[in-house]
């Protein structure tokens, strides 16, 4: 049974079309896999059916351990979304409920290539010369 | 585990036309909830020019977990109803001014104009005013200060941060019983402080909560002061009965003391009541021809999103029948 229904495929039809370049994303699961991996490695495929610009590279997390260090993956299930480079987004766990808005929302934003930020906000941040740690907390509500 | 299911928030996505400076549209539709949801859906099957103007889509429904009044639905969860409303407002393709509040509602001969903080002006011959209500302040020492370092106005939102934690909550109704709840479910320490005496909450909710035995009942009590180092520590309760002050540790305030109107923008332009809500007839029309109100803003008793919706669509086709009657259409 598909896990993305007949209604919200159609609408995924028509949000992906404002795509403007192509999107990989990359998911990392393993042999055995667990129920979070297998179920993550079916909604992308599901995903990524529906664009011509959305391809899906399926790793091992097990035996493709150089793709794992590529990506700093160090746990499973992990979706990694790639343009024409790494912008550093991963999703960990499966990205269902109100991440699945996200994680389309953050493929949108990778293929027009431009973080959407301000020019003076951009210029500033690219003063930033060393690697930073930010975490932020969030509830959907 | 079974899947989940995905939730896919089409709003998110869409192109919004964004309301043009020159244009003097039939009808502005002031706010973002059910009141100002309906009201575009009525206004656009007439065929009206109009524009939304609105801070956000859902106002304090975004505040909720679960609704279980609204016809139709058992339950839902008021993020997806607010998803309904919104994308069934969208599918009408009008313009939205997202993102900026109003500053002030004026009236230049039959034309209303509204300035908005930002300084942007719109224009409507007719305007439906629906902004709703915002959170009541305690307006007690260090509560300002301490907003957001553990001062808090939503349960729903904040509630999980206070696992295990002691907390005091003010007021005695039922959003501050709901509240309790919500805090009894991720066993924090509570103490519930009334300013007046005995206790206003649904005898239903009451029961539940009092069920649970980390909580203190403090009535004719106030919270005389918030104190703590760049996040909260403690509070100072009176006795108002004998004035007596003591001195509790908390980590977290919680003020559901009911709500105030925000009528600022039009408390020049039309008559409001003693509690700042706009005074209405039954057909949604204030003392001021052309404008409109609807919803919790308004002196409308019930505040609910059912009775917001039906009061929306009825401002919505009031002021239709105006423009009409005034040959403005």
């Amino acid at each position: 049974m598909s896990l993305i229904q007949e209604k919200e495929r159609k609408q995924l039809v028509e949000i992906l079309k404002s795509m403007t370049n192509d999107v990989t994303i990359a998911t990392f699961t393993q042999e055995f896999e667990c129920n979070y991996c297998r179920m993550t490695r079916e909604l992308l495929e599901e995903l990524t059916g529906l664009s011509d610009k959305l391809k899906l590279r399926v790793y091992d997390f097990a035996k493709e351990s150089d793709a794992a260090k590529k990506y700093n993956i160090d746990k499973i299930p992990a979706t990694v979304l790639l343009g024409d480079r790494d912008y550093g987004i991963r999703f960990y766990g499966v990205p269902a409920g109100y991440e699945f808005t996200t994680l389309v929302e953050d493929i949108i934003a990778v293929s027009s290539r431009d973080p959407g930020l301000p020019e003076d906000i951009a210029a500033e941040l690219s003063k930033v010369d060393r690697p930073v740690h930010i975490q932020v907390m969030i509830s959907p509500t | 585990m079974d899947f989940p299911g995905i939730v896919l928030d089409t709003s998110v996505f869409s192109q919004q036309k964004k309301p043009d400076h020159e244009t003097v549209y039939d009808m502005l539709i002031l706010g973002g909830g059910p009141a100002a949801m309906s009201a575009v859906v009525y206004a656009a099957r007439k065929m009206l020019s109009l524009a939304v103007v609105t801070l956000d889509f859902g106002g304090l429904m975004r505040e909720t977990t679960e609704i279980e009044n609204y016809l139709g639905f058992q339950s839902i969860n008021a993020n997806d109803l607010v998803v309904k409303f919104e994308d069934h407002v969208k599918s009408f393709d009008i313009p939205v001014s997202l993102g900026v509040a109003v500053k002030e509602v004026r009236r230049q001969g039959r034309i209303f104009t509204v300035l908005m903080e930002d300084g942007t002006l719109f224009s409507g011959k007719t305007v439906v005013f629906c902004l709703g209500e915002r959170h009541r302040p305690l307006s007690a020492p260090g509560e300002k200060e301490l907003a957001g370092k553990g001062v808090s106005y939503c349960a729903t939102c904040d509630a999980p941060l206070f696992k295990g934690k002691r907390v005091l909550i003010a007021g005695g109704g039922n959003s501050a019983f709901t509240t309790a709840f919500d805090l009894v479910r991720v066993n924090a320490e509570i103490v519930l402080v009334n300013f007046v005496e005995g206790w206003q909450a649904d005898e239903t909710l009451q029961q539940r909560v009092r069920s649970y035995d980390k909580i203190q009942f403090l009535d004719f009590h106030e919270v005389a002061g918030i104190e703590g180092e760049g996040k909260v520590e403690e509070a100072v309760l009176r006795n108002r009965k004998t004035g007596e002050e003591k001195r509790m540790l908390f980590d977290g305030v919680f003020v559901e003391i009911g709500l105030l109107p925000n009528s600022d923008p039009v408390k020049n332009l039309v008559e409001l009541n003693k509690k700042g809500e706009v005074v209405i007839d039954c057909s949604c029309r204030t003392n001021v021809p052309g404008f409109f109100s609807a919803g919790d803003v308004t002196m409308v008793p019930h505040k609910q999103i059912i009775i917001s919706a039906g009061e929306g669509a009825k401002a919505a086709l009031t002021a239709y029948d105006y423009l009409i009657e005034t040959n403005q259409l």
